[in-house]
This record gives C-alpha cells, structure tokens and sequence, in this order.
C-alpha cells in the first residue's frame, strides 16, 4: 500500500523531472507508447482542462505545455517497463484500466494480470524512486495541502485586501499558477483521482451556478434595457422603467385572468354572433358599422362584440362545460381588484422593510459622504453631472446649515413656498373648471345629437383633459422652482400636486359620466315601456291574424333595445385610455425626439449652440410619467368591469411604451442635471398607486352596487342588482345547508364581532410594530453612546500609553547611565528579543509556503488584532540594542489592545 | 363659420405658454434688450450703440481711471442697453487668471469696445504688453479712445484692425512674437476653433500659456469645446457663470492651460 503515496505525487515529481530532461525524449515512441500515455493522463488531462477553463490563452498554453511533458513522462516509462518485462499491447490495455479504476477491479480480474499490475506498480515506483529519491513524507503532503490552502483563501480573499492593483494581479496569477500546480497533486487518503473528480465536480457545479444565474438574469424581460439606461441616466430614471416593468406584470395577470375566464369562454361557448338583439349590430348602424371612424370611436361592431359588457349574454351556464359566465363575470371583477390589492400592499410592505431603517437628518453630511454616489452610472457624462450634483448638494447642505443658523431668508422663502402653492391652486382650480365647463358643453351636444358637432368638438373633454394632464404638469414644475426644495422633495411637491390635478380631472370624469348614466337610465325606462307595448302589439297582431301559423320571426337586428349604460361607461373608459396613450406617444414624439432632431441639425448652422444653450435635448421626467402610469392603471381599474378589453388594451400600451420610451430615452434624452438616487421614492409611488387603486375601485363599486344593470344586455341583465349573481349561485349550485351556512355567516350580528377583531388584531400589530421601532431607536442611540464612550476610552488609553512611553523613555535614558552595570541582565533581555523577532517572523511567513507555526509558539505572541503601526514601531524598537528590552514587549500589548477595543 | 378649434381646447393651452414664458423669461427679456431697444435706439439717435455707450462714458467717468470707467461700462450695460461685454462676474475670474498668470504677451482676439481690454491692461505687470484684435473698423475707432481715456498708451496695448484669422498666422512675422503667454477670446463664436487650431499651428503657444475663451455656453461655441475635449493638447476646465448683466441665462468661460505635444 506505499505504492499510493507514491502515485498520487506522481504527477508533480514526473513534471519536475521532466524540467530536466531535453525534449527529444521520445526515441522510439510506439503506437502502444501513445496508447498508454493517452490512457495514463486522460483523467489528470480532463481535470487540468477543467481548471484552466475559466483562464485565456496563457493558461491554454500552459496546459500544453504539461501535457506535452506528461507524455513525454509516461513514454519514458514506458521504454523503461519494455526494458524490463516487455509486455503485450492487451496487458498494457489491462494495467491501464487498473490504475484508473483505482484497482477496484484487481479481485474481480484474472490473476495473471493483477500480478503483472503489481510488477508494473513496483517497477514503477523503482523508477520513480530513481527520479526523485526524497519522497514525500506525509507531513511535508499536509504542509503542501495547506500551503494550497492558504492560497485558495488569499486568492478568494484578495479583492478585499488594500494593495495596488498590479501587485493583486501578480499575486493572483501566481497563486492560481501554484494552486493549479499542486492541487492535482494532492490528495486524501481515498486516492487522488476522487479528489480530482471531486474538485472538477466542484467546479463544474460552479459554473453551472453562474451561467444558471446569467441564465435567469436573461429571463427577466427587459432586464438588459434597463441595466443600459441605469447606467446612463442613474437610477431614478431606472426606477420608472422597474415600475413600468412590473405595472406590465400584473396587467399581464390582469389580463389572463380577464382573457381566459371571460372573453374566451363567451368567444367560444357563448351564443355566436347575431343570434340574439344584444349581440347584433341594430339596423340603423348597420351600414356604418365596419367604418373606421365608427370602429375607431369603439361603436358598430367594435361595441357587439366580447370587448364590451353589453355583448355578454345572462345565460347562467353555457356550452358542454356548464361554464357559469355570469358568476365568473362578477369573480374575475372582483378578483382583479383584490389581486391588484393584494400585490400593491405585499410589495409596499416589502419597500417599506427595505428602507425603514435610515433616518436622513441626524447624519446629514456622513449620509452625503458616503452614499451619495450612484454605483450604477457607467456613462461619463452622466459621472459628470452626478459629481456636480453632489457638489452642488454639498454646497446646499452648507449654506443650509448656515442659513438654519442664521435664520434670516427664511421669511423671504416661506413667503415664496406660500406664493408658490397659490399659484398651483390656482392652476388647479382653472384646470377643473375648464373640464366642468367641456363635460358640460359636452352633455348639450349629446343632446343636441354628436353628428351634427365636428370631431374636435366631439372629443373635446378628451381632449381637454390629455392637455391639461400634459402641461399643467409642465406649469408646476417651474413654479416649484420659486420654492427652492430639495430636489427629492421638489419631486414629492411635483408628484402630489401633479397627483391632485389628475385626481380632480378624474373625478370630474366620472361625475360627468354618472350623470350620463342618470341620463340613459331615464331613457332605459321609456324605452322598457315602449317594447313592451311593442311585444304586445306583436303577439296581438300575430294571434289577430292567425292563431296556427309560427309565431313571426323578427331579425334581431330589428328588436328596438334600451341604452346599455355599462357598455357606453365601457366605450368612455376605452376611448380615454386611447386618447391619453396617443397624447403619451405624440408628446413624446414632438417634444423629445423632433427637439432633438432640430437642436442635433441645426445646431451646424444656427447662431448660438443649441445643444447646450437654450432648447437643448429634454430631461427624462421621472415624475410625470410615474404618475401618468398610475393613473393609466387607475383608469384600468375602473373600467375593466365594463370593459373586458382594458387589460388586453393596457398590456399592449405597456408593451409599446417600453421599447418606445427605451428608444426615446437613450436617443433623444440627456441626463438630468441633478441626479439623485431614487430608492426613497419607490415606496412614494407605491403608496400613491393604493390611492389611487382605492379611488379608482371606489366609483366602480359604487355603480356596481347602487346602480340595477340594463334590462337587456349583458350578463346581469334581468337581476335586480349584479352581485345577485352570488345568491343565485349559492341557491341553485350549492346544497341548502350551504346557503343557509353562508346567510348565516352573512348575519350581521356575525359579521360585526369579526369585523371588530379585525380592527383589534390591526390595532395590535399595529402597536407592536410601533414598539419595535421604539425598541431600534432606543439600540441605535445605546450603540452611539456606546461608541462615544469607547472613543473616550480609546483616548484616554492612547494618553496613558503615551505617557508610559515617556516614562520609559526616561527610564532608558537612566539605564544607559547604568548600562555598565547591569550588562548581564541586558543579554538575558536580547536573548528574549530575538526570541521575539524570530516568532514574528514566523508568523509572517505564513502567508508563504512555510507551514504557520504551531500553536504554542502563537500563544506568547500578542492576539491577531494588528494595528500596522505599532508594528513598525516594534520593528524599529528592536533593531535598536541599547534599549532598555523589556520595554518594547510591554507595550505593545497595550497598544494592540486599543484598536481592539473598538470592538467590544 | 364653424370654429376649427374649441376655444376649450385653446384655453387647455394656457399652462403650456405660461410655462414657456416663465421658463425662457431670461431669454425673452434679452431679446429685448439686446435687440429691440437697440434697434428703437438706432433709429432715434442716429448713432451706433458703441457711439451711445462712448458718450455715456465720456460724461460719466473719470479720464485716466480704468477703475471707473469699467464701472461706468457696467452701469450702462446694465441699466441703459445690452453690449456683450465680458461683465463684472466674469471679470472677477480673469482678473484672477491674470493675477497668477502675470503674461508678459497677451493677444486679445474680439476688442469690441474695449471694455476687456481695459479690464486685461489693469491687471497686467509693468512692462506687459497686449496686442487687441478687432474686426470692425467703427468699433476699433471707439476702443481707442475708449483705451487711450483708460489711460493706457501705444506701448500697453496695441491695437489691431483686422479680422482674426488674417492676424494670427502674421504674428510672429509682423509683430514679432516669440510667445504668447495668454490669449483671450470674445469674438465671433464661430472662429474660436479655427482660431484656436491656428494659433497652435503657428507655435506661439508654449507649455503653460493661457488661453480663456468667453461665452463658450451661451451663445456657445460647441466645435471649440469639441476640440479642446478631443485634442489633448490641454488642461482645461469651464467656469460656470450666467451670462454678462443677466441672472438666469447660463454661460460658462474656458480656461485652457496649453500642455504641448506629450
């Protein structure tokens, strides 16, 4: 059993004696030579190339290089085993796949060939000892072991260590040289070649990790863009695409929840089209209802078909499956709503872990200091405008402590804060206005009748109110420069008060839309008289003229039928989204990319420079498509209870808006001049977003449960409310003693007590939360005394070792008179010294191959804490001999002891 | 006839003038300055702007002292009409320039009325001498006397009439100069690069000349920004500042320190 020791350095010692040997080796190199050199090093050759893998060209060549030296190893080998035993080609074969199967096989297999492996294994070693008679011993193996070790760490821990780059790159390529070199080598005692199989295994898995880990980066959508732009315009721009990214997501939710439970099963399984009055285009539009005009304005066939609520039929159960449409229908309303819930508060509560913890103002320049700059800016210029702006932010913060001092301007600031949100009051109030005066203007025309009114004036509020969204904003923004804010708190002014405006026209909106409802209700009523005098004149006719002919079938194109309300709430929603997307798309069109085309060209001919003068290229304005993105989503939800199709619409509007927006931002847009990161206002945009999610479910669940569906369209028609789908549901589908359970549970003597420990367990978590945060104020003020008073100590042991120090220099300085005297304890105390100095030295090298020292001799040096300095000092203490020696030990440990300190 | 446009919707254009308006207020009052009450000024006077600002000068400062009648030249600029002059704020910055610099040879690229050249000769050691360039023959009538009044004589300053690219390439024939140890540019905008490349072709820049160059944002000289980014030749930084007697609008003034060929 020595052979195996011996195997497992083979490698090593056969390269080394390779080094020695000349290259033309090889005499007379036979086919069976090749063959067995093959065999021999197929295993180590694989592992090498493993290793060099992840290294370039150089280390390819190496890996040449000792294979070309194994083979010439393994053929020298060979010439000798022929001179001694002169086998057959099989045998070799044989031998061979002993050695690789670890002689596993050896009982298993003949007899004659185990006893010549044998053979061969002695001769082998014979000539290994020959090569190389200073085997190793196997401490010197677990010296060697360590040694690769040591390097693996220092190669692991390199990136953290504080030197110059050109000396970690040395460092690193010869431990990898060194590491690569010994580690085959090496192994335990199970065999080398496990071990080897071990470490590549490793290996692989690694790089089975990473490229996973490319790999999943590559399925996130979009990732790479985004990546792209942050490193251009940092990550407050980055942040709104993120926002986008994921708004996309769960429309996409949304969308299959909306696509797959209601419009494809209506599509599919419901009555086809024109089979009955609701899913017929009526007669007087039937000649206009494949118009473009009319499609476009989402009338004619656009309007009969599974896009709209109106087309839905109340059939309960239809097709082969028994699908249930109605109930589905007012599930998937609900269930959007409470997804969408659900989600904005999981990744609110997400945020707010993530950034609960930093409080901004007791720290103010330390925050500056040192998280001021934006890791992810790979652009010059954006560098550039990030360093100004930190600057610039210094500057502030200064003159802001200053003027916190001074106090004089401070009225002159407030007086223009004040002015500032008058004006935007202002604004605000004349916006409103403006579309209470078009919503009204528009109500007359509609009475009026719209065909006789042009199109402007037909998509007046519309338009009026994609306007005002659009520069309004634009007006707030240079009044908020009268402020004077923060730019991160100019930002949160902008985004409420951008926030009201839109709220306000919204609302406006739906006013306006809640008395055209009102309107068509009245109408519904007429109309509900009239067909029933009109089913009545039909029969009558019918049975007057004779009583046995089939009952008249009239097309249900010509079935007079009431005003769908739902439907025409549904068309309102859509046609907003269509105009809000094209007013997104064409300002950003005219104002980003022809700004930039006319400042790019004629900027070669024109007086002054544009591109840095006066139009210059346009900002990307974070603020304003965040907010123009929550209020989209705001829209979505309101209507998609109306409109099947808003979420199929809004997917496609995200989708768009991605790689347009990408486009515009890196091709027309430069980055903004004060850069500033954006991690504190995601939680801003998230909270807004709840907002509006409650004030968008808000009116739709008002109509939902106020307002009695259309007589005759969708899939309520003939309920009394919609949500009687449910009682419906529950009476016909579910036993009895179900229903009863849930009329119980719908009690509300049961509901209340439940509803009040709801608001208990809120109440309590609430509170222990509070007291968490209570709990972490408190340890973070205890840490900061705490490290007061260790900076105290520290001084003061700093003081008091400085002190020493004099003292001892004084005492030396006493002991040099007397130095004659005492001349033999002088030399017992060198003899101490040296000692000393011989275990530091130790103690150094052991970042070399040396092994570390044992632990005996670590023990009488000073813990591992190390300052440099005193080091230094130490060393410069004991080149000198005429010292008084006990002096330098003594100290020393006192002044490791203060950066320790630190610690505890 | 139908309206075309709703007046609603010409109303919900409203926010978007008044942005415009406040946001490019600078702009527009420049306009205004520079060009209208120039042009009113023009015609009621009979007289060119420059004759305006001289006689304003005469009457208000005292011969003799650069001092005042600097001060005079921002009053009027200030309050009265618009002449493109380097400003007080600016002025500070290349005072200081000059201070470290102290040039022995100074060139002058765009005299106008003289108000820069004034501002240089005060801040130049004794023995210093500044060559001006100037384009315009009325205007170069005018920085005389307005040089001569500051008090500085034919040995000081030297004044040029023609345009600059005629005069740099006969610098060191005509005038004989070996070296330029500061340039000053505040001519046409357009010229500062050929300008610049010239005055590197012809070898008069050494290792630590100076060479400042106003208004490099506002109205901009972007190929001459262009080419001290690209070239090398350079150590070069911009002193950002608004633009002469005006608050909001941005300018920003190169300093450029000549390196040579590395």
């Amino acid at each position: 059993m020595q052979v195996r020791p011996e195997k497992r350095e083979r490698g090593k010692r056969r390269r080394a004696k390779n080094d020695q040997e000349a290259k033309g080796r090889e005499r007379d190199e036979e086919e069976q030579t090749k063959i067995k050199s093959a065999k021999t090093t197929k295993t180590r050759k694989k592992e090498k190339s493993r290793k060099t893998e992840e290294e370039e060209g150089e280390g390819e060549s190496e890996e040449r290089n000792t294979k070309r030296k194994k083979k010439h190893g393994s053929a020298k080998k060979e010439e000798k085993e022929e001179d001694g035993g002169k086998r057959t080609v099989k045998e070799k074969a044989q031998d061979v796949k002993k050695k690789k199967h670890k002689k596993v096989v050896e009982t298993s297999s003949e007899q004659e060939t185990s006893e010549e492996s044998s053979e061969d294994n002695e001769e082998e070693d014979n000539e290994e000892k020959e090569v190389r008679p200073e085997s190793l011993s196997p401490e010197e193996l677990e010296k060697l072991k360590e040694a690769v070790d040591e390097r693996k760490k220092l190669i692991q821990g390199l990136r953290g260590k504080p030197w110059p780059m050109k000396k970690k790159l040395v460092t690193l390529r010869e431990s990898q040289e060194f590491v690569e070199k010994y580690e085959g080598a090496l192994g335990k005692g199970k065999g080398r070649k496990l071990y080897a199989y071990k470490v590549m295994m490793t290996k692989k898995w690694m790089k089975f990790q990473r490229d996973f880990e490319n790999f999943k980066t590559a399925c996130i959508p979009w990732e790479m863009k985004i990546k792209e732009i942050e490193s251009h315009f940092g990550s407050s721009v980055a942040s709104y695409f993120i926002f986008l990214r994921w708004m996309y997501g769960i429309n996409m939710i949304l969308f299959g929840l909306t696509f797959g439970l209601v419009m494809v099963p209506e599509a599919l399984m419901g009555r086809p089209y024109g089979s009955i009055p609701r899913k017929t285009v009526p007669r007087a539009e039937e000649a206009s209802a494949m118009d473009f005009a009319v499609l476009w304005d989402w009338g004619g066939y656009a309007q009969y078909s599974v896009l709209f609520y109106g087309y839905y039929n109340s059939q309960r159960a239809i097709g082969w499956l028994k699908f249930r449409m109605p109930l589905s229908y007012f599930l998937v309303g609900v269930g959007t709503v409470a997804y969408s819930y659900m989600v904005v508060i999981r990744t609110m509560a997400r945020n707010a872990n993530e950034s609960g913890v930093g409080d901004d103002n007791s720290f103010n320049f330390s925050w500056k200091m040192f998280t001021s700059w934006d890791y992810l800016i790979g652009n010059p210029e954006t560098a550039d405008n990030k360093f100004a702006s930190i600057t610039t932010s210094f500057k502030e913060a200064i003159l802001e402590e200053q003027e916190s001092r001074k106090d004089d301007n401070i009225h002159l600031t407030r007086f223009l804060r004040v002015l500032a949100n008058f004006l935007v009051l202002c604004c605000l109030a004349g916006s409103g206005y403006l579309i209470y005066f078009v919503v009204r203007r528009s109500q007359k025309f509609a009475l009026d009748g719209l065909e006789n009114h042009t199109w402007w004036e037909r998509n007046e509020v519309n338009m009026v109110m994609s306007l005002l969204g659009m520069f309004c904003p634009m007006l707030f923004d240079v009044i908020s420069t009268l402020e004077n804010y923060h730019p991160r708190v100019a930002l949160q002014w902008q985004l409420g008060r951008i926030f009201a405006l839109f709220l306000g026209n919204l609302y406006t909106f739906i006013i306006a839309l809640m008395d055209e409802i009102n309107l068509k209700r009245e109408e519904e009523k007429i109309i509900k008289f009239n067909i029933t005098m009109w089913e009545a004149s039909l029969y009558n006719s019918t049975v007057s003229e004779n009583s046995t002919a089939p009952p008249v079938t009239i097309h249900p194109a010509d079935v007079p039928r009431g005003p769908c309300w739902e439907t025409m709430v549904g068309q309102e929603f859509v046609r907003l989204i269509i105009s809000d997307t094209m007013t997104t798309y064409i300002t950003l069109l005219i104002g980003d990319f022809l700004r930039a085309v006319l400042v790019r060209f004629l900027n070669y001919c024109w007086c002054w420079d544009l591109e840095a003068g006066f139009p210059s290229y346009s900002e990307f304005d974070v603020s304003g498509n965040v907010l123009g993105l929550i209020f989209n989503q705001g829209m979505i939800w309101m209507g998609a209870f109306y409109a099947p199709c808003l979420p199929a619409l809004n997917v496609l509007r995200l989708h768009v808006s991605m790689y347009l927006q990408c486009w515009a931002v890196m091709c027309c847009n430069v980055p903004q001049e004060r850069v500033f990161k954006a991690s504190g206002s995601n939680n801003f945009y998230m909270a807004m977003l709840l907002v509006i999610l409650f004030l968008s479910t808000l009116p739709a669940i008002y109509t939902i449960v106020t307002i009695p569906p259309s007589f005759d369209c969708g899939p309520f028609s003939g309920k009394k409310r919609m949500f009687d789908v449910i009682h419906e549901t529950l009476e016909s589908d579910f036993p009895a003693w179900f229903s009863k359970v849930f009329s119980y549970a719908s009690n509300p003597g049961l509901v209340l007590p439940f509803i009040l420990l709801m608001v208990l367990a809120i109440y309590y978590l609430q509170s222990t939360s509070k007291s968490y945060k209570e709990a972490n104020v408190e340890l973070k003020k205890k840490l900061q005394t705490q490290n007061e008073e260790n900076k105290k100590k520290n001084k003061r042991a700093a003081l008091k070792a400085q002190m020493d120090l004099e003292e001892a220099r004084k005492a030396a300085s006493q002991a040099a008179e007397q130095q004659n005297n005492n001349a033999s304890l002088q030399e017992e105390e060198t003899d101490g010294e040296e000692n000393h100095g011989s275990n530091q030295r130790l103690h150094h090298s052991k970042n070399g191959r040396n092994p570390p020292p044992a632990a005996g001799e670590q023990e009488c040096h000073p813990p591992a804490t190390r300052a440099p300095v005193p080091r230094t000092y130490h060393h410069g203490n004991h080149g000198a001999p005429g010292y008084l020696p006990g002096f330098s030990r003594q100290s020393e440990p006192r002044m490791y002891r203060v950066p320790s300190l630190q610690r505890h | 006839i139908p309206e075309m446009v709703s007046p609603a919707i010409a109303l919900a254009f409203l926010p978007l003038l008044l942005t415009l308006i406040i946001r490019y207020r600078y702009y527009f009052v420049l306009f205004y300055r520079a060009i209208l009450v120039r042009i009113w000024k023009d015609c009621v006077t009979g007289l060119t702007r420059e004759e305006r600002a001289y006689q304003y000068i005469l009457t208000h400062a005292t011969p003799g002292d650069p001092d005042s009648i600097l001060d005079a030249f921002d009053v009027w600029c200030s309050k009265v009409e618009f002449i493109s002059n380097i400003g007080p704020k600016k002025g500070k910055i290349l005072d200081r320039l000059l201070m470290e610099q102290s040039p022995l040879t100074v060139l002058e690229l765009g005299t106008h009325c003289g108000y820069s050249t004034v501002r240089i000769a005060r801040a130049l050691p004794l023995g210093a001498r500044l060559y001006s360039v100037e384009m315009d023959q009325r205007n170069a009538a005018i920085a005389e006397k307005i040089i001569r009044l500051a008090g500085f004589d034919d040995d000081m300053v030297e004044l040029i009439v023609n345009p600059s690219d005629e005069v740099i390439p006969r610098l060191r024939s005509d005038y004989g100069l070996e070296r330029l140890d500061f340039v000053f540019m505040d001519h046409w905008k357009k010229s500062y690069c050929p300008d610049l490349q010239m005055l590197e072709g012809s070898g008069l820049l050494g290792k630590g000349s100076m060479i400042v160059a106003d208004n490099v944002l506002f109205p901009g000289a972007p190929k001459f920004l262009r080419h001290i980014r690209k070239s090398g030749l350079y150590e070069w930084k911009i002193h950002r500042a608004t633009l002469e007697y005006s608050k909001g609008i941005r300018d920003g003034m190169a300093e450029l320190v000549y390196q040579g060929i590395k």
